[in-house]
């Protein structure tokens, strides 16, 4: 397996390329530079965290599901499964695929970060929670495209996620709501990322927190990946 | 017959959701070197039937043997064996033609030569193109390209000419005919009549789920032919038709006054078309081309 692995991810990489998707990717990635740039120096340690969250997070399930939809438009996703190298294989190398794009951004930003504006972070501990956020959210990413009928349905899905779980972390980081919700927010995938996040540019996260958060997104993959994608990507792929 | 390369035993396929089984207990064999068609009208099962032996359905009741040993034992070995044509073109659009096959060509043991394959169905001098640009008919011929990448011993084609002007669906036909003399194997589920006539050996006719006549075209023609000879004529300035029992043609004395006086214009066999049969057999019209 691992042989085609290699060969399928090297043909996500190059179709990354292709359809834009890396460059736009850069792009954001500047854009959010600029926009630190105009917000001053002093908010760069408030804002950093919430970009590097917003594409580890957001943008991989939107990528995601995006690309699951377009795929089996293009019935490409069918035509895989008749090949030697199994869905298994197929699905690591959408999700590494995936990884590889948010940790493209995250690294750009947090550069810029550290040497242009001063920004003390921790880069392991930030790439290793980029990297686990980035799986959980491709696997949320790939569930949203399974249970959705259309690209509509998937959009629907994704702005219901952001309104009931995204926003909610997002509130939280700028104090809009209590500490003492604190530790139901960690039901929600966005906040459990957002404090890996946080605990990488030395915020005041409990150790407790950054492991139950840890946990929980490690769990949240691996068993939306078993209990749910493995068993319904087949059917989906060849659904027409 | 050959060595059976598929044997299908009471096989049952129910859709999720759905009350109605989609194949309702169907036998048949697919044999060693042969062209065997699955015909039908839309819905009629066929496309399931070839979904369930491609492996991408695993969820059916009865027993496929593929070489004598269950389907379900085999690993994703078994696509090493196998090509597939689908009917609606599976590339990624901003990939060039060359690009897509390299991919898809490199998850296999066994390798083509694409560039010859490309050449064979026309598509050589396109192949730096994005498939984005392609018309529909090059988007298929690319299909058949996608089948044959892995030099399969079992090709599996859905409506492969569906879309192709006369000449380019000469070409497939012509290599898939190439294919058999090479001592491949296919399976084609079509409901155009004409491929089926100029490539099947054998063919099966399933209707609602439910495969109600196997034999091959020619078993069928005599089958559900009329045993007679029409003969038109061309007397006093108008065409006349005269018909003669096979049976004993030879000593008919009609008949053979006809020969010695008349002027002959046609002369026709009562066999029926594939396309009459395949109307009496599943009761829809199929197509004609």
């Amino acid at each position: 397996m691992s042989d085609n692995l290699l060969k399928l991810l090297k043909g996500e990489l190059k179709r990354l390329m292709k359809y834009n998707i890396l460059q736009i990717s850069f792009a954001v990635a500047l854009l959010w530079i600029a926009v630190i740039f105009l917000i001053g120096r002093e908010q760069a340690t408030t804002f950093v965290p919430l970009f590097i969250f917003m594409d580890a997070a957001l943008m991989t399930v939107l990528y995601v599901g995006a690309n699951l939809f377009y795929e089996k438009q293009e019935n490409t996703l069918k035509t895989l499964l008749i090949t030697p190298s199994g869905y298994v294989a197929v699905l690591a190398s959408k999700i590494i695929a995936a990884v590889y794009l948010a940790l493209q951004s995250s690294v750009i930003i947090s550069l810029a970060a550290f040497f242009l504006f001063d920004v003390q972070l921790d880069f392991l501990a930030l790439y290793s929670a980029v990297v686990l956020i980035a799986f959980a959210h491709a696997a949320l990413g790939f569930s949203f495209a399974i249970v959705s009928r259309d690209f509509n349905g998937l959009i629907a899905a994704v702005g219901l996620y952001m309104i009931f779980l995204a926003f909610p972390s997002i509130f939280f980081a700028f104090g809009l709501i209590p500490e003492r919700f604190e530790a139901v927010m960690l039901l929600s995938p966005t906040h459990a990322s957002m404090m890996l996040i946080d605990a990488s540019f030395g915020k005041t996260v409990a150790l407790w927190t950054v492991l139950v958060s840890t946990a929980y997104l490690a769990a949240l993959a691996a068993g939306l990946l078993l209990f749910f994608i493995g068993p319904k990507y087949r059917e989906n792929a060849v659904r027409e | 017959m050959g060595v059976p390369i598929f044997s299908v035993r009471d096989l049952r396929f129910t859709y999720r959701k759905s009350r109605v089984a989609a194949v309702k207990g169907i036998d048949f064999d697919v044999v060693e070197g042969e062209i065997f068609g699955l015909l039908g009208p839309s819905g009629a099962g066929k496309s399931t039937t070839q979904k369930i032996l491609t492996r991408l359905f695993k969820t059916y009741e009865g027993t496929i043997e593929y070489f004598g040993k269950d389907l379900k034992a085999y690993g994703n070995a078994f696509y090493e064996d196998i090509g597939v044509g689908f009917e609606l073109p599976v590339h990624f659009s901003k990939l060039t033609g060359l690009e897509n096959m390299r991919f898809f060509s490199e998850l296999y043991k066994k390798r083509a030569d694409i560039e010859t394959l490309l050449d064979a169905v026309g598509l050589l001098e396109d192949k730096d193109r994005p498939v984005a640009d392609y018309s529909k008919g090059m988007k298929m011929r690319l299909n058949f390209v996608r089948a044959l990448l892995n030099e399969p011993r079992v090709l599996f084609l859905d409506e492969v000419t569906n879309g192709l002007d006369p000449g380019n669906a000469r070409i497939i036909k012509d290599l898939i005919k190439d294919f058999r003399a090479r001592g491949g194997t296919a399976f084609l589920t079509t409901h155009l009549m004409n491929d089926v006539e100029e490539l099947c050996d054998r063919v099966a006719f399933i209707r609602e789920g439910e495969i109600v006549e196997t034999a091959s075209p020619r078993e069928l023609k005599i089958k559900h032919g009329r045993r007679e000879l029409r003969v038109e004529t061309f007397e006093n300035g108008e065409t006349k038709m005269h018909v003669f029992p096979l049976e004993g043609l030879g000593e008919n004395k009609d008949f053979l006054a006809l020969l010695k006086t008349a002027s002959i214009e046609t002369m026709h066999s009562g066999e029926t078309s594939l396309d009459e049969i395949f109307i009496k057999v599943t009761g829809v019209a199929g197509d004609v081309r």
